[in-house]
C-alpha cells in the first residue's frame, strides 16, 4: 500500500492568512446574533436560578404559616367546633344556631323556631 | 479533547472568543469535507461558513467530546444541499452532475497551475475518496478519526486513501508535478 502522503498544501484554506482572516471574520459577524441570543437566554435562566432558592424559602415559610393558621381555625372535633358564646351573641346569632352551622347536624324547622324563640 | 469540550461549553454560554477558537481549530477539517463534496473552493467556503453558524445554533445538541465529527456531519449535509440545489437549478440528473461540481474558478492564472491541476485531479475521484484524502493528507486526521466521522471501518478508510492517492498520482503525472507529488 502506498503510504506516501500527498502534499496538498496548495489546497490549504489557511495558506493565505488574509483570506483566512476575512473568512473567520465573516463567520464571526454572522455568529454575533446567535451568540448574543445565547448570552441573553443564559442571563434569563441565571436570573431565575438566582432567585429560585430565596423564592423557594419564602414559599416554604408561607406554606408552614398557612398550615399553622389552618390547623388553628379548623375544627379538630365537634366540641372544638362549638363557637364562643360571646361571639355568636355579639353578631346576633343564637348560640344553638351557631352550633348547627359548624356541625353536620341538620335541625328541624321546629328546632329552629324554638331556638329563635328562646333567644327572644 | 478537553480543550474542545471547554470551548464548546463556553460557546454555548455565548462566549465569542471560544466560538472563534472552535472555528479556527476546525476550519481546515470542515473545509476538507466541504471541498470534497462540493468540488470547488467557493462553494466549500460558503458551506463551511453556513456549517459553523448552523453548528452554533444547534450547539446544545452536540456531545462536546465529539464536536469535530458532529460538525463535519453538519457540513456534509450543507454540502449535499448545495449539490441538490445546483442539480435542480441546472435540471441535470444525478448521473449528469459532475461530482466536482461547477467550476467557479477563474482559471490557472489566478489560482496557480498546481492548485488547478490538483482541483482537476480531485474532480476525478469519488466524493468519499476526496474526503478521506483531504482529511488525511491535508488536515492530518488519523484513519480511526476518519473512519468514525464517515461511519466506515478503518480498513475501508485506508483503502479509499490508497485508491485516491494512486488515482491522483496517475492523473497528475506531468513532469512539472512529479517532484511536487514526491
Amino acid at each position: 500500500m502506498n503510504d506516501e502522503r500527498l502534499d496538498l498544501r496548495a489546497l490549504d484554506p489557511t495558506r493565505d492568512p488574509e483570506r483566512f482572516e476575512r473568512t473567520v471574520g465573516r463567520i464571526m459577524d454572522r455568529a454575533a446574533l446567535p451568540l448574543a441570543a445565547r448570552r441573553t437566554r443564559l442571563s434569563a435562566v441565571g436570573q431565575v436560578t438566582r432567585w429560585w432558592r430565596p423564592m423557594l424559602a419564602v414559599a416554604a415559610a408561607l406554606a408552614i404559616a398557612a398550615i399553622g393558621v389552618l390547623t388553628r381555625i379548623s375544627p379538630a372535633s365537634p366540641a372544638a367546633a362549638t363557637p364562643e358564646p360571646g361571639v355568636a351573641e355579639a353578631i346576633g346569632i343564637p348560640t344553638t344556631v351557631a352550633t348547627w352551622m359548624v356541625s353536620a347536624e341538620t335541625p328541624t324547622a321546629a328546632q329552629v323556631y324554638t331556638a329563635f324563640e328562646e333567644e327572644q | 479533547m478537553t480543550a474542545t469540550r471547554e470551548l464548546v461549553q463556553r460557546a454555548r454560554a455565548g462566549n465569542g472568543a471560544a466560538f472563534e477558537e472552535l472555528v479556527r481549530g476546525h476550519y481546515r477539517a470542515a473545509y476538507a469535507t466541504a471541498r470534497a463534496l462540493t468540488g470547488n473552493d467557493l462553494d466549500a467556503v460558503d458551506v463551511v461558513q453556513d456549517g459553523f453558524i448552523r453548528a452554533l445554533e444547534r450547539l446544545d445538541e452536540c456531545d462536546p467530546d465529539r464536536f469535530a465529527g458532529w460538525l463535519l456531519t453538519i457540513v456534509r449535509n450543507r454540502a449535499h444541499n448545495i449539490r441538490d440545489r445546483e442539480r435542480v437549478r441546472t435540471g441535470a440528473s444525478v448521473e449528469d452532475v459532475d461530482p466536482a461540481g461547477p467550476d467557479r474558478t477563474d482559471g490557472r492564472t489566478e489560482r496557480g497551475e498546481l492548485r488547478t491541476a490538483l482541483d482537476e485531479g480531485l474532480a476525478q475521484l469519488t466524493p468519499v475518496q476526496r474526503e478521506v484524502l483531504l482529511l488525511h493528507d491535508l488536515e492530518g486526521w488519523r484513519h480511526r478519526e476518519i473512519a468514525e466521522s464517515l461511519d466506515m471501518s478503518e480498513v475501508m478508510a485506508r483503502q479509499h486513501l490508497f485508491q485516491a492517492r494512486k488515482r491522483l498520482r496517475e492523473l497528475l503525472s506531468h513532469d512539472e508535478l512529479k517532484e511536487y507529488l514526491q
